[in-house]
């Protein structure tokens, strides 16, 4: 863990110099093409919030055509200042997103890119159908029914406040509570979700974001050019601004505003100063779109990580020391005490199936506070589907869950995650790209009491909390003896130590109940019997735990209670004595010659 | 609405039969397209590129060096195949062998689509080109007042043939076991011997070679040949692909029918037809993924995370 080699720490700069330098040689020369160059760097910044939430959304010429359009009628028909048009015509842009990312949204990946391409056509074929408002197919009314100069009213200075202030709102939300569930979403949405993060909500906001974003950029296009034509937000355009985001990289934001900055100068050095001597550039009217087209292939086969990447990783701010106190968090207590005797969790005649196949049938247990309850059976009896139902990654095919007298077998991941369930994979879940620190702050996500609004000022509550979740988390990885691997990116740890930074990530959720799904898998006996005396002193804090394993050792160990599944169904429940001299489970679980 | 149209059963007629070769043209595409969705899970967004690409091969080898029809169609089907074929190794075998999730194929097919569509509006220029009248005669014929031209009668007998040879190809033929094979399940069929990227590449050059047919029937209909042509059956192609469920055959051809008929009807019935009939398209998708995202007859349904 040593500084970055002195190449490293080159690399950026001869990626930023260069960019900036053409950029500034553009603009020098010919100062109206500041504009362009600031109106694609915001534009660069919209389709990045969308690719950084793993959306690929091709919406965003769409949105930038009804911020421009919007303005323009509102600042000529209704004779508005352009300081009232823009903002009015940026809601407008972010009411739309939201109306059609209800339904959109909930669309995968593939299907999403396909909708929200047609949703930029569908605004095309909108203002072609509209001619009275927008001037129609050609525009032409635009040119006679709106008076150039009342729409051409840009003043430069704006577009420059706008890109800082984005700067700054990127910058702030990178790194707080938003950010980290960002890139934690990015990276692994299902454990975002386990971890109490709303993915459909972030998803949302992304979406609004960059909508919102693009109607901006809209907006200023149609007051700076001072025309506008449907043709303007064809879909080329969507190509566009694509590739801008697409080269600066979906990690990092200001990677975009490279992005955007490179792919709108270097055509103009082209055409407009090469090809002064080269008159084969100068009328090569297709050299932007063949720019654009070879950015976005080859920087995701060979730079997926887009030219943020060259910064390296966010290594988030160093020496984290870790809260002097108490060594093991103990989990949340509910104000009111629980009603002692009752159970934490009770799973009623929990069925699941998937299309003929019965994973579970008819499966029902409770768990007690403060008990360990073990899950055994062969594989494929249906224990890591239990352990699915239970977190609320899906809902079972019928039964009920009920978790402290309310049934929550509906409720998604996240909602389940906040009322006191953690949960570790079978198969390893980190945040591999994420440090190891920055994995288990986002254990942390429901308990950080900060919002937008407390980030966009940069309150010292922001701060104070941060602070706080940092010696936290630090403490807990001191607990699993990970201290000395908090920098480290999660991906690059051993098999074991990954498994502990996901026990390490999960208690920081001060769960009430944690489900350790094989922990021990991939463990010699030495670490089995480790994480067995860590497990026990996890109970002594207050923990309740439901636990997968086929460490038969470690189970009969720790366990109060022991449940056996086999093809689905429960075929014995009790104490690990009890359930080892079990004759279906013998026969079923541990075999009979 | 103009009702009095709507009981006049030769306008009827007049419009089915446009609608049907119209909807035969998608449904060519479409195959393709839902080909190599269904073997590799991706969208292949530059197979519009690849269409205009065999469009305007068709229209030199016929109209510059006057080859006839068939000779026209073969070497387009050959120049979509070999088209495909370089996209597969350009665009996603690359990205295959990094395990680079499906967000970064159709990035990487969209700036194919990008370079495909520039170099030629580059190299033909921007400006419409059209088949000579040797290649196909335009005079239509009349079946009791419905007007049929030999195009329209062209590309129903091709899209029969292409379909049937499609259905036969992939249900019935060694080569299209293999292809069904790896559409269920990848790894299990390498498992089992499938010689995997052999056989993808086999997937590509047949949905270039329906792209390549595609173009030139379209060329035929339309007579109306410019490098932005496929602008206009790209989204066409994919709200064909979805309505008929991604990856399934049989549903790109029934839904390539049911668009070219809605869309022929738009334009007759509506008042304001051809401008509002983009708008039906959209509406169309725009149903079809809210309503029933695995489209009419759609069997594949694991697009569940």
């Amino acid at each position: 863990m040593s500084g970055p080699s002195p190449l490293r720490r080159f690399l950026p700069w001869a990626v930023i110099v260069p960019i900036m330098a053409l950029d500034l040689f553009i603009v020098v020369r010919n100062p109206g093409d500041l504009d362009r160059l600031l109106i694609n760097m915001i534009l660069a910044l919209s389709a990045f919030v969308t690719l950084h939430a793993k959306l690929l959304s091709l919406a965003n010429a769409g949105f930038m055509a009804i911020g421009a359009y919007a303005s323009a009628i509102i600042a000529v028909k209704l004779g508005m200042p352009i300081a009232v048009s823009i903002p009015l015509a940026v809601l407008i842009c972010g009411a739309v997103a939201l109306v059609i990312g209800l339904p959109v949204l909930k669309l995968k990946d593939v299907y999403l890119a396909i909708c929200t391409l047609g949703f930029g056509e569908m605004v095309r074929v909108l203002i072609i159908l509209t001619p009275d408002l927008t001037g129609g197919p050609t525009g032409a009314n635009l040119s006679t029914g709106f008076p150039y100069e009342a729409m051409k009213q840009t003043k430069t200075w704006m577009l420059v406040a706008v890109l800082l202030l984005l700067a700054y709102l990127f910058w702030a939300i990178a790194r707080s509570r938003i950010g980290r569930a960002f890139r934690a979403l990015r990276e692994n949405p299902q454990a975002a979700s386990t971890m109490g993060i709303d993915i459909v909500a972030y998803r949302r906001m992304a979406f609004l974001m960059s909508a919102m974003i693009a109607g901006a950029a809209g907006a200023f296009y149609a007051h700076s050019v001072g025309s506008l034509d449907n043709s303007d937000f064809k879909f080329n355009r969507a190509l566009d601004i694509l590739s801008y985001a697409v080269l600066g990289g979906s990690g990092r934001w200001f990677g975009s505003i490279l992005g955007g900055g490179f792919l709108t100068a270097l055509p103009i050095l082209l055409r407009e100063v090469l090809g002064n001597s080269v008159g084969f550039l100068k009328n090569f009217a297709q050299l932007p779109n063949i720019i654009n087209g070879l950015a976005l292939l080859l920087v995701v086969i060979f730079l997926p990580g887009g030219l943020a990447s060259v910064f390296g990783v966010r290594s988030g701010r160093k020496r984290t020391e870790s809260a002097a106190g108490p060594g093991l968090l103990s989990p949340d207590k509910p104000a009111v005490a629980a009603v002692t005797g009752e159970p934490l969790l009770a799973l009623e005649d929990i069925s699941r199936h998937f299309g003929g196949l019965d994973a579970l049938s008819k499966v029902g247990f409770e768990i007690r506070e403060g008990m360990i309850l073990g899950l055994i059976g062969p594989n494929g009896a249906g224990k890591t589907t239990l352990i699915n139902l239970i977190s609320g990654l899906f809902p079972p095919s019928s039964g009920r869950i009920v978790w402290q007298g309310e049934a929550i077998q509906h409720r998604p991941a996240h909602r389940v995650a906040k009322a006191g369930i953690a949960r570790t994979y079978q198969n390893i879940q980190l945040f591999r790209d994420m440090t190891v620190l920055e994995n288990v702050i986002v254990g942390r996500h429901t308990h950080i009491r900060t919002h937008l609004l407390t980030t966009l000022l940069q309150s010292p509550r922001e701060r104070r909390e941060e602070r706080h979740a940092r010696a936290e988390a630090m403490a807990l990885l001191e607990r699993l003896g990970l201290d000395g691997l908090a920098e480290e990116h999660a991906g690059n740890l051993s098999y074991g130590d990954q498994r502990r930074v996901e026990i390490a990530r999960a208690l920081a959720m001060h769960p009430r109940l944690l489900l350790l799904d094989e922990p021990a898998a991939g463990m010699n006996e030495i670490e089995t019997g480790r994480l067995g005396e860590f497990i026990l002193d996890l109970k002594q804090h207050g923990y309740t735990l439901l636990i997968v394993e086929h460490h038969m050792d470690l189970i009969m160990k720790i366990c109060d209670e022991i449940v056996v599944l086999n093809f689905g169904k429960k075929i014995a429940q009790g104490t690990p004595a009890l359930v080892s001299r079990d004759e279906q489970v013998l026969e079923a679980y541990l075999g009979r010659d | 609405m103009d009702l009095s149209l709507l009981s006049d059963p030769v306008f009827l007629l007049q419009n089915l039969v446009d609608g049907l070769s119209r909807g035969a043209l998608y449904a060519v595409y479409a195959m393709g397209l839902t080909l190599i969705f269904g073997v590799l899970d991706i969208i292949n967004l530059a197979h519009a590129a690849t269409f205009m690409w065999c469009a305007i091969t068709g229209w030199v080898v016929m109209a510059v060096f006057g080859l006839p029809l068939a000779g026209g169609l073969l070497i387009a089907m050959l120049a979509g195949a070999c088209l495909c074929l370089l996209l597969e190794y350009v665009a996603f075998r690359p990205l295959r062998r990094e395990g680079a999730d499906r967000l970064s194929a159709m990035i990487s097919s969209i700036g194919m689509s990008l370079i495909l569509v520039s170099i030629a509006e580059a190299v033909f220029g921007v400006e419409t080109r059209r088949f000579p009248n040797s290649v196909l005669s335009p005079k239509p014929f009349h079946l009791g007042g419905v007007r049929v031209s030999p195009a329209q009668i062209l590309i129903m007998a091709a899209s029969v043939v292409l379909m049937g040879a499609m259905g036969y190809f992939i249900r019935r033929t060694p080569m299209g076991k293999a292809i069904r094979a790896i559409a269920a399940d990848q790894k299990a069929a390498r498992l089992l011997g499938i010689h995997v990227e052999a056989v993808i590449a086999i997937t590509f050059i047949t949905a270039g070679a329906l792209a390549g047919a595609a173009g030139i029937l379209v060329g035929l209909l339309t007579n109306n040949i410019v490098p932005d042509m496929g602008g206009q059956i790209q989204l066409r192609g994919l709200a064909v692909v979805i309505l008929g469920g991604m990856g399934n055959m049989e549903g790109a051809v029934l839904g390539g029918l049911i668009l070219g008929v809605i869309e022929t009807f738009t334009i007759a019935y509506l008042p304001g037809g051809s401008d509002v009939k983009d708008a039906v398209v959209f509406l169309i998708l725009f149903l079809i993924l809210f309503v029933r995202p695995n489209g009419i007859m759609g069997r594949r349904s694991g697009e569940r995370a």
